[in-house]
């Protein structure tokens, strides 16, 4: 009987390294790798929030309160020049809508890398240029709504773009400080075992048995309110990752358990490494990828309870800007009936969600390569 | 250049021009919306009493079966005569609404109430009319006032309503420590407790140790003497059914009895028992003399009352009323349900939380709905004002500043007002300071509405350099005086009320940016409100000062009158000096005591006399701009009205105020199906 | 077997225990209490509550004493099959939650339903088909569920609802059913308003569900036995279906014991939102109000349902599979 001689693809297989071995196994997954790439999209947006927005997100206006967003005509004449109409309104008498007409006849051509309002580019740089915009000094009816306004009359792309900003930051705050607790505490529940292990369960399985809402209730009602937008910003990711934790513990305790018992486990305890050592250079490597996984599927789940927590009032509140926020504002039987535009912050929720959620298959599908 | 510059002028005629012509179709169609002020009215002359009387069908059924005495019987000899506002009605029926959980008793006092006081206010919200009582008399130069009851008249299960019922009342449940352990202080004139005697059966007498001139008005608005079915419930009221409630009350039935009572029923306490039965919204067998009766109590999915047949109010024409059967107020927990179930046409006449925005939608589906919509504006002169707490302690610089006349008139003056009125009330409101509409008899004088209530950012900022708040950080901001950095002034604001206070506040943050004020909004749920404004902690605070176009009887937002307010006081510690005579909280400003002052002394002096210290009140407060006036006589407070265009009687527009318990100021009782 | 099932079943009671004691510390923490509550909202409609009557309804609501006295009076009263009165409904909290009870089970178990046949065909195409087109579109719609905000889901189909269909806004039951006695009619009606909630909260769990019945069929479709089958010459379906499936079914089985509280608790916003008469909005409005006991015996009762869920969970679990028992010594 001759040997399988395999074709060279084949026989990379038996000697990459771990870490290769999970690149291609992800990359057999489109939708995760399509995945990836909307999400470090997304963070794109969030550092260059201030440059994409081109309306001040805070300047109100009730002359162009509810506009429906405007489209952009790219072509004048056949030639390349983007501009969008004027646009007046007023209340209609009858229906009590605010009612906008576009004059065809006055075009506000749209500029690139235009200069707007000012701000700190990554903090540091002042400047004043943003993607788009007009020339500036131009009146309330001359300027750019690309996603129409709320009722206060404020840009709602520009809105938009920051409240991308804190809601995806947000996420990771939170979901570090799940993966601190949770990979501490699973660990030494799964690694100790016995006491440890059957004390941080039960307690586990109390949080997890607490309907989650009384708890953020309490534990929301409890801040001083005289802590600063941030403060707070800080203690809600904190309160949703206290129950955040417990599925990622669940996790790390299994995995946990079951390399305990594995050879080059024990055969590192016989040769003298000390528990620490142990765990740290040996076992968390061999599990790394499963935290990954978990973490990166953790992150929606983030996103969700931030926009829960605004529904009831217990979120972020105006002034701050985030998805829930903007939501909260479209909560209303007139936005849905009259001014539906102001419900678009859904969209980047439900992308930037199920992008996390196939990332994260993905991830966890990759993770056990062998 | 040249060409864009007439472009631009050709724009901004065109826009002017469009501008003129929008607000003239806005007045126009504003009065689509608004109607004009209409009411039905009491007949007072015993001449036109109706001699004989009919009833609703389901009523006659029962008198023929002899479960119920007749109904001229029932009615007794002294009607209470409405006459319809358009047109006698017609019997039957079942008028649908909503309600938001057991908290909500407003909702059926407004609607189904009567309403029982002692007297009410005409359809103008004017003038004092009798009510229950069928006529009253002030005598010895104020200290007394005689009411007339009405013979015959009935409790809801057939007992006679008389004097006795007060002697009740007074004697065993106001001088009861245990019931009402604090005197209130519409029973008093100048600190000093009055008396409520029996006279005849059918006449009772109010007597006071000084002249209580004010005492009809207090009678007549919802104040502790607004009858059993508004304050009951607390051992407040003027009247109860002494014949029922004697069984819980332990002089009657002996103290272990009513212990045991208590007991069995899980109450904590026999108070609890006794006020849980006298609760006109809770208890359905507690006899009452409101048209309409509690069949299931506010505490289940639906409350429904139904029509009375002891009622004594009748029409020009002796049909007894209501001509309406029933009243189903069905639960909803959010107010977004309510709004869409009185837009989708299934309430059939609701006012209470119909939310201002959503107004269009309201009007795009009248037709689907079959109703129409109407806005009812209050005539109160803030249906949203910031008040400062003039006794703020916490941090001496603002309190110094807060203290500054000309600093909180320059702060009045940051405010863009046509921008928060088109943005929140659609247009609908009134840029206005605090004063009442022009109509009202203590409005002071057409040149104090726009007193200090006008868009001058030039005038606001000299005033606040000239005060010694000139100097300004890199962003434009006012800096202290104290070195201590910016000035930043904190305004809290509730959630989820009528009006979006939280929003308006953020858009006068945007605008006092122009003044250089750094504005910070708290939005706070009521708990919190109410205990940071009892510990003097809050500096500004958003609310709406609706109640107060009746000065006397509701002057909580008016001035600092209340030790107990939620979000929004003008000074607890003021409060407690006043309320405490002089003996607790903190001696006010000159200014202020002078208000105060003229306040007192309104309740002792005849009308005329009145009505100028009335007027000396605004004065002061519009001057002195201890609150902010901002949007007034708008319909944002309980003004958006939806009726089915079936239902007969109903007013165009109506007098929309707490003291009218609006629309009960309308006569529901008159309200029929064609 | 019986010594795991006797060591678990102490264990939940301690579980129940401390949960019990959390619940009530969780509702004392916003600061005030029922009766601050109470002043606050008679003081916004101009009525007012003076410091005597207030301190008079605090001791009558027993509210002036500490908290831990307070918790073993409600312990006491609990004992007694006694849950107390709810302040703000003033009626004892038994009958203030006992109508909504099965109210929301019935949402609940409808949404469960509507999962379960969303997510098991989905969760099998996914894990047979995998990697392919198909596989990447029923997973999205699955996941859909997961993504869009509920509560504004909600109040579009609310709306939709009612322009589209003249549905009856919100609710279980058309105002005319709603305190009336049982008949098929109102059965009916109540199966009018089931879809919608139905709809939002069971593609809610939809995602988790997916996810496990294809982890789970994934590993069972690479053991060898689906291997032999093939070769023996089973068609595709029966292969996939008569055993693997089955078997991927078990430990989706016994989730079922903390999906269902799950559910509940994730349905108290879209309850809200859509004015359902379940125990989700009443316990929203019992925390605001600070209403101690009602607030109280919800949460203890949702947590009690989620501890007997995952006792009855990790027993099934166990029965079927022993390794899992050894894990745990």
């Amino acid at each position: 009987m001759a040997t399988l001689v395999l074709p060279v693809e084949d026989q990379r297989v038996f000697v990459a390294s771990q870490w290769q071995l999970m690149w291609w196994r992800f990359r057999k997954h489109r939708l995760a790798v399509a995945s990836g790439i909307v999400v470090l999209g997304f963070y794109g947006i969030v550092v260059g929030a201030d440059f994409l927005a081109y309306a001040d997100p805070n300047a109100s206006e009730a002359q162009r309160s509810l506009m429906p967003p405007q489209s952009i005509h790219w072509l004048d004449g056949g030639r390349f020049n983007p501009h969008v109409y004027a646009v007046k309104g007023a209340r209609d008498p009858q229906s009590f809508k605010r009612v906008y007409r576009a004059d065809p006849g006055e075009k506000i051509p749209l500029r690139f890398f235009a200069e707007g309002f000012e701000y700190r580019f990554l903090g540091l740089i002042p400047t004043t240029r943003h993607l788009i915009g007009v020339e500036p000094g131009l009146d309330a009816s001359r300027a750019i709504f690309v996603l129409g306004t709320d009722v206060q009359g404020r840009d709602l792309f520009s809105r938009l773009m920051y409240g991308t900003r804190i809601s995806l930051t947000i996420g990771l705050f939170g979901v570090a400080a799940s993966l601190v607790l949770g990979v501490v505490l699973g660990g030494l529940s799964g690694f100790y075992g016995g006491m440890t292990d059957t004390l941080i369960q039960r307690v586990i399985e109390i949080l997890r048995s607490i309907p989650t809402i009384p708890l953020w209730m309490g534990l929301a009602a409890a801040l001083p309110r005289e802590w600063s937008v941030l403060q707070i910003y800080f203690a809600i990711t904190i309160i949703i990752s206290l129950l955040g934790w417990t599925e990622l513990a669940r996790v790390v305790r299994g995995r946990f358990l079951a390399l305990r018992e594995e050879d080059f486990v024990v055969s590192a305890r016989l040769v003298g490494c000390s528990e620490m050592r142990t765990i740290f250079v040996h076992m968390v490597p061999a599990f790394m990828s499963h935290i990954i996984a978990a973490t990166t599927l953790a992150l929606p789940a983030m996103i969700i309870s931030e926009t829960a927590l605004s529904f009831l009032g217990l979120g972020l509140r105006p002034p701050a800007i985030s998805w829930g926020v903007l939501l909260q504002h479209a909560q209303n039987v007139q936005t849905v009936a009259i001014s539906p535009w102001l419900m678009l912050p859904a969209v980047p929720v439900i992308i930037v969600v199920m992008a996390f959620n196939f990332l994260g298959d993905g991830l966890r599908d990759a993770a056990d390569p062998y | 250049m040249r060409m864009l510059r007439s472009r631009r002028t050709i724009a901004l005629a065109v826009a002017a021009v469009g501008i003129v012509a929008a607000a003239g179709a806005l007045a126009q169609s504003k009065s689509t919306l608004i109607g004009k002020l209409e009411g039905p009215e009491v007949v007072t002359d015993a001449a036109k009493f109706p001699r004989t009387f009919r009833e609703a069908p389901q009523l006659a059924e029962q008198v023929k079966a002899g479960k119920l005495p007749p109904v001229a019987e029932r009615i007794g000899q002294d009607p209470l005569v409405i006459k319809p506002l358009h047109e006698i009605g017609k019997y039957g029926g079942t008028w649908r609404g909503g309600f938001t959980g057991p908290a909500d008793f407003w909702n059926g006092y407004r609607c189904c109430s009567g309403p029982d006081h002692l007297l009410f206010w005409d359809y103008t919200g004017d003038k004092v009319t009798p009510n229950i009582a069928k006529g009253y008399e002030m005598q010895d130069g104020g200290r007394t006032l005689v009411l007339h009851l009405r013979r015959g008249m009935k409790w809801s299960d057939g007992k006679p309503f008389t004097a006795d019922d007060f002697v009740f009342w007074f004697e065993d449940i106001y001088r009861n420590k245990d019931l009402v352990p604090t005197p209130s202080a519409a029973m008093a004139i100048n600190g000093k407790q009055g008396v409520l005697e029996k006279v005849d059966t059918y006449t009772v007498k109010f007597k006071f140790p000084e002249p209580y001139y004010m005492l009809p008005d207090v009678l007549a608005g919802s104040t502790d003497l607004a009858g059993q079915a508004w304050r009951g419930a607390f051992g407040l009221g003027g009247y109860a059914p002494a014949h029922y409630l004697k069984q819980f009350h332990p002089k009657y039935a002996g103290q272990a009895e009513v212990e045991k009572k208590a007991k069995d029923a899980k109450f904590d306490s026999w108070v609890r028992m006794f006020f849980n039965r006298s609760d006109w919204s809770l208890n359905p067998e507690l006899p009452v003399i409101t048209p309409w009766k509690t069949v299931t109590p506010i505490n289940t999915p639906t409350w429904t009352l139904e029509r009375n047949p002891y009622s004594v109010f009748v029409d020009p024409a002796g049909n007894q009323l209501p001509y309406i059967d029933r009243v189903v107020l069905t639960l909803a927990e959010n107010l977004e349900v309510i709004n869409l179930r009185a837009i989708a046409g299934e309430y059939d006449f609701q006012a209470r939380h119909l939310d201002l925005a959503k107004v269009p939608v309201f009007i795009e589906n009248q037709a689907k709905g079959g109703y129409k919509l109407y806005l009812d504006p209050g005539d109160y002169g803030g249906d949203m004002i910031i008040k400062f707490n003039l006794s703020y302690e916490a941090d001496p610089e603002i309190a110094k500043w807060m203290n500054t006349t000309d600093f909180r008139r320059a702060l009045a003056l940051g405010i863009d007002r046509d921008q928060l009125n088109e943005t929140f009330w659609l247009g609908t409101g009134t840029p206005s300071s605090v004063v009442p509409a022009d109509n009202n008899k203590y409005n002071p004088g057409p040149e104090y509405r726009k007193l200090w209530a006008t868009l001058d950012l030039k005038k606001a900022n000299e005033m606040l350099d000239k005060v010694g708040l000139a100097k300004k950080d890199a962003e434009g901001f006012r800096l202290r005086t104290d070195g201590k950095g910016r000035l930043r002034l904190e305004i809290m604001t509730l959630g989820g009320q009528f009006l979006q206070f939280t929003q308006i506040a953020e858009m006068i943050r945007e605008q006092w940016k122009k003044i250089g004020i750094d504005l910070v909004v708290q939005e706070v749920e009521r708990s919190l409100a109410l205990q940071r404004t009892a510990a003097n902690e809050q500096q500004l605070g958003a609310w709406n000062n609706d109640g107060s176009e009746h000065l006397f009887t509701f002057p909580t937002h008016v001035f600092p009158f209340d030790t107990i307010a939620v979000v929004a006081s003008s000074g607890p510690l003021y409060a407690k000096w006043f309320q405490s005579a002089g003996t607790q909280g903190k001696e006010p400003p000159a200014r202020m005591k002078e208000l105060m002052a003229k306040f007192k002394r309104a309740y002792g002096v005849p009308e005329k006399e009145r009505i100028q210290l009335g007027k000396d009140v605004w004065k002061i407060t519009a001057e002195e701009v201890y609150i902010i006036g901002v949007i007034g006589m708008g319909p944002a407070s309980m003004g958006v009205r939806v009726v089915k265009t079936n239902m007969g009687n109903i007013p165009s527009r109506q007098y929309n105020s707490p003291d009218g318990k609006t629309p009960t100021i309308s006569r529901p009782v008159t309200f029929y199906w064609k | 077997m019986l010594a795991y099932i006797g060591r678990r079943a102490l264990l939940a009671v301690f579980t129940v225990w401390a949960i019990s004691v959390l619940s009530f510390a969780i509702i004392q923490l916003p600061p005030g209490d029922y009766v601050t509550s109470y002043i606050a909202q008679m003081a916004s409609m101009g009525s007012v509550v003076t410091d005597e009557e207030a301190q008079n309804l605090r001791i009558q609501y027993g509210l002036g004493q500490p908290i831990y006295v307070q918790y073993y009076k409600w312990v006491r009263l609990i004992a007694q099959g006694n849950f107390g009165m709810s302040m703000e409904w003033r009626r004892p909290v038994t009958e203030v939650i006992g109508e909504r009870l099965w109210l929301t089970v019935v949402v609940s178990v409808s949404a469960l339903i509507l999962t379960w046949a969303l997510a098991l065909p989905i969760g099998i195409y996914s894990a047979v088909r995998q990697y392919s087109v198909g596989d990447y579109v029923a997973t999205f719609v699955g996941f859909i569920g997961l993504a869009v905000p509920n509560f504004l889901l909600a109040l579009v189909l609310l709306y939709l609802g009612f322009i589209l269909f003249n549905a009856h806004i919100g609710g279980l039951f058309s105002p005319e059913f709603q305190d009336a006695p049982w008949s098929a009619a109102r059965a009916w009606d109540l199966a009018k308003h089931l879809p919608i909630p139905a709809l939002i909260l069971g593609l809610a769990g939809t995602a988790q569900q997916i996810r496990i019945m294809r982890a789970n069929l994934l590993d069972e479709l690479r053991k060898p036995y689906v291997v032999t089958a093939r070769s023996k010459g089973l068609s595709e379906a029966r292969v996939i279906l008569r055993y693997p499936v089955r078997v991927a079914l078990n430990p989706f089985a016994s989730t079922i014991g903390y999906t269902l509280p799950y559910i509940v608790s994730g349905s108290i916003i879209v309850s809200l939102v859509l004015g359902l008469p379940t125990v989700g909005p009443l316990l929203l409005k019992a925390l605001i109000a600070q209403d101690m006991f009602l607030a109280g015996t919800i949460v203890l009762l949702l947590g009690v349902m989620t501890v007997i869920g995952t006792l009855i969970s990790d027993i099934v679990l166990v029965w079927i599979d022993p390794r899992i028992r050894l894990e745990d010594t």
